[in-house]
Formats: C-alpha cells, sequence, structure tokens
C-alpha cells in the first residue's frame, strides 16, 4: 500500500510548473500570518484566488486548446447565480449548490461548444462573446425576473458557506481564505494533470497544428468539448464559491472591466504559459487596487497596459522567466511527425536529375 | 398603414446602408491581412465623438467640412494603430490571437478615454438634412435620404477604388494570396496598413451617419461591432458582394422587426440571424468557404 502511494507520487513528475505551483502554495499559506488582521488584503486576496481560478479556465482554453473563447464570465456568470438561485429558492444546502452550479454551468458550457466545434478562428470569439453580451439583457429582462434572477436589482441575500453546523461568516475572512485555496489548488491540479497526461497531449497538438494532429489519429470534437466542459464546470464551481463568499450577484460581473482584468492577467503571466495566468491574477488585482485612486482613467491605463505588453512581451511573465529553450510536447510531436513524413533529399539527388 | 410600413423600409434601407459601409470595412481588414479588429466599434464611436468636438469647436460648421475633416484624420488614425499595434505582432507564432487581444485592449483604452472626455450620457449630431421631402406620395425625412445617398455613394467610391485604381487592385491581389502578392513585389506590409486605414475611415463615416438618430456613448460601438460581424457572417466573410445584400437584407429587417415586435427584440433577431447562419450554412450566403 505505502510503496504504491510513493510510486504514485513518483509518477506525478515535478516540472517547472509543478515547481512554481508549490511556491505559490506555500507562500499563499503563510501570507495570513502577516495578514489575518487586515480584512482589506484579506478581502484582495480571496479575490485574488477566485480570479486566477477564471484565468487559468481560460487559459486552459485559450493558451492549451486554442480555443478563442471570450465567453468565460458567462460561465462564471451561470454557475454563481444557478447556486445562488438553488440555495435562495430550493433551500439547497450550499456545498450541494455549488457541485450543482458548476454542473450546470459544464452543461452550458458543452452547449455553447457544441456549434463553436465547427467554427474556426473569430467565428468562435464572435459566438462566445454574443453569449456574454446576451446575458446582461437576459438576465435583466421579464423573462430572466421570471426565473428568479431578481432582474437589475440582482440576486440578494444569497446564503453563506455552511459546512455541517459550521457557517462561514463575512467578517473572519480566514476560512474563506483557506477554503478557496483549497478550491483553487484543486482546480490547478486538475488543470496541471490534464495538460501533463495524453489528452493534454492531445491539445496542445491541435493547437499547434490542427491538421496534422487530426491526420495523426487525434480525435479533435471529443477533446476540444471535454475542454468547453471542464473549463466551465471550474469556472462554474468558482462563480457559485464567489457568490455565496460576496451574498450578492448582479450583471456587474458581467461588466467589460473585469473581462479586460482577467485578460490582463492571462497576458500578463503568460498565454498557454500554466499557471502564468494564475500569477497574474495577483499583479493585476494588486495593481487594480493600487490604480484605484486614478478612478475612471484607471481602465485607460490598464488598457494601455496591456496593449503594450502584448508588443513587448507577448509570451508573459512565465515566458520572460523560463523562455523556451526546452521545446514544448507540441513541438516535440510536430518533430516528430515531420521526421517521420518528410522524406530528406538525399545528397546525390541533384545531379541524377541532371 | 402602407404609409408607416413604406417609412419602415426607407429607413430600413438608410440603415442597412450604413450597416453595408461597415461590414464593407470589416471585411476588407480580415480579407486582406486577416486581422480581426476588435477595436472597429470604437472607431466607429470615435468618428461620431470627432464630429460632435467639431460641431461645438465651430459654429457654423457643416457636414461637407465635417466630413473632409474626419475622414484623413480617421484614416491616419488608422494607420498608426495599425503600424504601431497590428503589424509588430505579425511576426510572432501565434499573431492572429495577439492582434485580437491587443485591439480588444485598445477598443477598452479608446472606449474609457471617451468617457473621460465626454461622460457617460448619450449625445447626438444634427441631423445631416432639416426637415422631409414628398416621394410619391410618401413624407420622407430628407435625413434618412441623405444617409442613403452618402453611403452609397461610399460604396460606389470603395467598388471603383478597387477595381479600377493599382492600389485597390494590390489589396484584391494580397486578399487573393498574399505570398504570391510578395512575390511579384507588392509591399504587403504597406497594404495591410491601407487597408486598415481605409476601414477606420469607413467606421467614422458610419459613425457620424447614424449618430443623428441612434446617439452616441462610450460604448456604443459594441452593439454596431458585433452587428457588423453578423452581417459578414452572414453574407460571407471575404465576399463584398454577400456583405453588401446582407446588410441591406438585415437593415431592413431589424426596422422592420423593430417596428412590428417593439425596440427590445431587433438584438434578439440579430442573435437568431447569427445562431441559424453558423448552424446552417457557417460560409454564409455568398461565402466561398475557407
Amino acid at each position: 500500500m505505502k510503496m504504491r502511494l510513493i510510486n504514485k507520487m513518483r509518477s506525478v513528475r515535478m516540472d517547472r510548473e509543478g515547481i512554481t505551483l508549490l511556491v505559490m502554495l506555500a507562500v499563499l499559506l503563510l501570507l495570513p500570518s502577516y495578514f489575518h488582521g487586515n480584512q482589506y488584503i484579506m478581502h484582495i486576496l480571496i479575490m485574488c484566488l477566485v480570479y486566477s481560478v477564471v484565468a487559468v479556465g481560460w487559459d486552459f482554453m485559450l493558451g492549451y486548446a486554442g480555443i478563442f473563447t471570450f465567453g468565460q464570465f458567462g460561465f462564471f456568470a451561470v454557475g454563481a447565480y444557478a447556486s445562488g438561485m438553488l440555495t435562495l429558492y430550493a433551500g439547497m444546502p450550499v456545498p450541494l449548490g455549488i457541485l450543482i452550479g458548476g454542473l450546470i454551468t459544464a452543461g452550458v458550457g458543452v452547449l455553447i461548444g457544441l456549434p463553436c466545434l465547427r467554427l474556426k478562428g473569430a467565428y468562435i470569439a464572435l459566438v462566445t462573446f454574443a453569449f456574454h453580451l446576451i446575458l446582461v439583457p437576459l438576465i435583466n429582462s421579464d423573462l430572466g425576473r421570471a426565473m428568479g434572477t431578481g432582474g437589475t436589482m440582482g440576486l440578494l441575500s444569497i446564503p453563506t458557506l455552511a459546512v455541517g453546523s459550521y457557517s462561514f461568516s463575512v467578517a473572519d475572512k480566514i476560512p474563506w481564505y483557506y477554503t478557496l485555496i483549497g478550491v483553487a489548488f484543486l482546480s490547478f491540479f486538475i488543470i496541471y494533470r490534464i495538460t501533463h497526461s495524453s489528452i493534454g497531449l492531445a491539445f496542445v497538438s491541435l493547437r499547434d497544428s490542427e491538421p496534422l494532429a487530426k491526420s495523426a489519429g487525434v480525435d479533435d470534437f471529443k477533446h476540444k468539448l471535454m475542454v468547453f466542459a471542464i473549463s466551465a464546470f471550474l469556472t462554474g464551481v468558482i462563480g457559485a464559491f464567489y457568490a455565496h463568499y460576496v451574498g450578492i450577484v448582479s450583471t456587474r460581473i458581467l461588466g467589460l472591466d473585469i473581462f479586460l482584468l482577467v485578460m490582463v492577467m492571462m497576458v500578463i503571466g503568460g498565454m498557454g504559459k500554466f499557471p502564468g495566468a494564475a500569477i497574474g491574477a495577483f499583479i493585476i488585482t494588486f495593481l487594480n487596487e493600487a490604480l484605484r485612486p486614478l478612478e475612471e482613467y484607471r481602465l485607460l491605463i490598464l488598457g494601455a497596459i496591456v496593449v503594450a505588453v502584448i508588443i513587448f512581451v507577448p509570451e508573459g511573465l512565465m515566458g520572460a522567466l523560463f523562455p523556451t529553450g526546452r521545446v514544448g510536447p507540441g513541438e516535440r510531436f510536430g518533430h516528430f511527425i515531420r521526421r517521420t513524413f518528410t522524406r530528406k533529399p538525399s545528397k546525390n539527388s541533384g545531379k541524377e536529375l541532371l | 398603414m402602407t404609409h408607416e410600413v413604406a417609412e419602415v423600409l426607407i429607413s430600413g434601407i438608410a440603415l442597412g446602408s450604413v450597416y453595408a459601409i461597415m461590414s464593407v470595412g470589416m471585411t476588407l481588414v480580415y480579407g486582406v491581412s486577416r486581422v480581426f479588429n476588435f477595436a472597429y466599434g470604437s472607431f466607429y464611436i470615435w468618428g461620431a465623438y470627432l464630429a460632435y468636438l467639431l460641431f461645438g469647436a465651430f459654429s457654423g460648421m457643416s457636414y461637407p467640412a465635417v466630413f473632409a475633416i474626419v475622414i484623413p484624420v480617421m484614416f491616419l488614425f488608422g494607420l498608426g494603430v495599425e503600424r504601431v499595434i497590428c503589424a509588430p505582432l505579425r511576426r510572432k507564432a501565434d499573431w492572429q490571437m495577439l492582434t485580437v487581444m491587443s485591439t480588444l485592449a485598445l477598443a477598452i483604452f479608446l472606449d474609457n478615454a471617451s468617457l473621460v472626455a465626454f461622460g457617460p450620457h448619450k449625445k447626438s449630431l444634427p441631423p445631416l438634412l432639416e426637415g422631409s421631402m414628398n416621394l410619391g406620395g410618401f413624407a420622407v425625412s430628407t435625413h434618412e435620404i441623405a444617409t442613403l445617398v452618402i453611403a452609397v455613394s461610399t460604396m460606389v467610391i470603395i467598388g471603383l477604388f478597387l477595381g479600377r485604381t493599382r492600389l485597390g487592385k494590390t489589396m484584391r491581389a494580397v486578399a487573393q494570396d498574399g505570398i504570391g502578392a510578395r512575390i511579384v513585389g507588392i509591399r504587403i506590409n504597406r497594404v495591410f496598413g491601407y487597408a486598415f486605414a481605409l476601414s477606420t475611415a469607413l467606421a467614422a463615416i458610419a459613425g457620424i451617419l447614424l449618430a443623428p438618430k441612434y446617439f452616441m456613448y462610450p460604448l456604443g460601438g459594441w452593439t454596431i461591432l458585433i452587428k457588423a460581424w453578423i452581417v459578414v457572417a452572414f453574407g460571407g466573410l471575404g465576399s463584398v458582394k454577400g456583405t453588401i445584400y446582407s446588410a441591406f437584407i438585415l437593415g431592413i429587417a431589424e426596422a422592420l422587426v423593430g417596428w412590428h415586435f417593439g425596440l427590445q427584440w431587433p438584438m434578439v433577431f440579430w442573435f437568431a440571424i447569427m445562431l441559424a447562419t453558423l448552424a446552417i450554412r457557417p460560409r454564409g450566403l455568398f461565402g466561398t468557404g475557407e
């Protein structure tokens, strides 16, 4: 039994991503011993964790699977509203509500994914962004109000997280913080395991050269639909946690400013460079708080920062810290296919022709 | 009843002609350089705001003068944006995704700049022409007629430009085969820049034409961006002819839907069209497929 466990642990190869994650985890676990008295900092740290899951889930689709989706905050909102409504109206226990909220979001993800998989590039961006944009009028409309979204007022007095007889309170952020560390790192671990499995290799090969991967027998439909489901599930779950933590959900979570912020997190951290997006989430959330005194100039400056980062450091922080000296799995796959299927011109071939 | 229908039809045709300008600009940039410009809606609203500034700054400003100033300014602006934001990214491996991201960030930058400069409230431009005229028994506002005339003549000019001039032919060559165009000595980076600049100017014209009736506010470009996108998708990506047909079809349909069912429904109609197009015929009405 013990041997099997050790073998299993050995099989989790410790690489750059894993080590970065462990360092992050260690730092985050220690932070409350300095800041536990400061409610404001603890709140920002919790929001960092929430956004880091959204950013990593998005990066999983965009950076790894190469699916050009802009619907991530739609998933976030679906999870938040679903769990909020289930616990508020159906009296469901909160942990169950969060789980079912995540599953509903995964279903929505599959529904959005199905038409997207017939499309390419910018078209996928259109459909998913349209999904994001249409959610706001839908939630605020009479139809949405009839469904129980609370219309423009939003969903108020969502019950807080309670496990057994213990109930989390807004005043005490520490339990929330540690719970969300658990949720966030479980999400990271799931994505880490997937990207390091054969499925992850399939994603990367699809992203780097779709025709080549398909001709090598990679089932793109199945894999991409899975990406939609998994990413939507994780984002929906964290959206649900957010709803129960804040207690109020309105269409403000679908605002373009938050959308831009999370995109910035991904770009700053490094697209397709897990867990760069998570690190980006921490940098940008704190930067955003620091820029708050600038009020309406804040988004202006953030927009300019993103443009500059994309132009000058398109690989992001993780790309700058760890330049791709090592050939990535996708490239390795490509090299392998190229070596296997292309004939090397022999030295004499020219002479023979003449 | 028939009067009302005729009025709705004419405003629909005028709307469609403006959508046509917008969408042709979008399909031009995508066809030539494969850049998907998310800041296109912000260019649209900036064109309108620029006209608003001109009307505010000089009393007795007239529309011909406004167009004469706004079009070259926005053309140069587009040229600059392409040079700074899109051209450097083209060398990168996943440049298409990077340009989408950078133009999206630019859009949010521009929108917030107009929010800082003009505030969140809706602004409007004076109508192109005051009053109405009698057209075969129907009273039609001259503003609609002027919109239609300007939009159609813009399209005719674009058509002549693409068909007759050297630069226009070059653009079509690059759109058909970028590598081939480079082999025969076309400086494609320059052509990309001109196509982008031209589309920026077209977006600005569309912004000025729609601002008197549909108002302008900092985030006003997003709806029109999505609409132009749907027009392009419905007509067939890369097909100028298809884009123009679909702009008129959808413009008229929007006016009819809004008139018959109420003002909330046109957006639902747009999304229904988009989903139907993508589900039934993803390459659009006239698209040749990619």
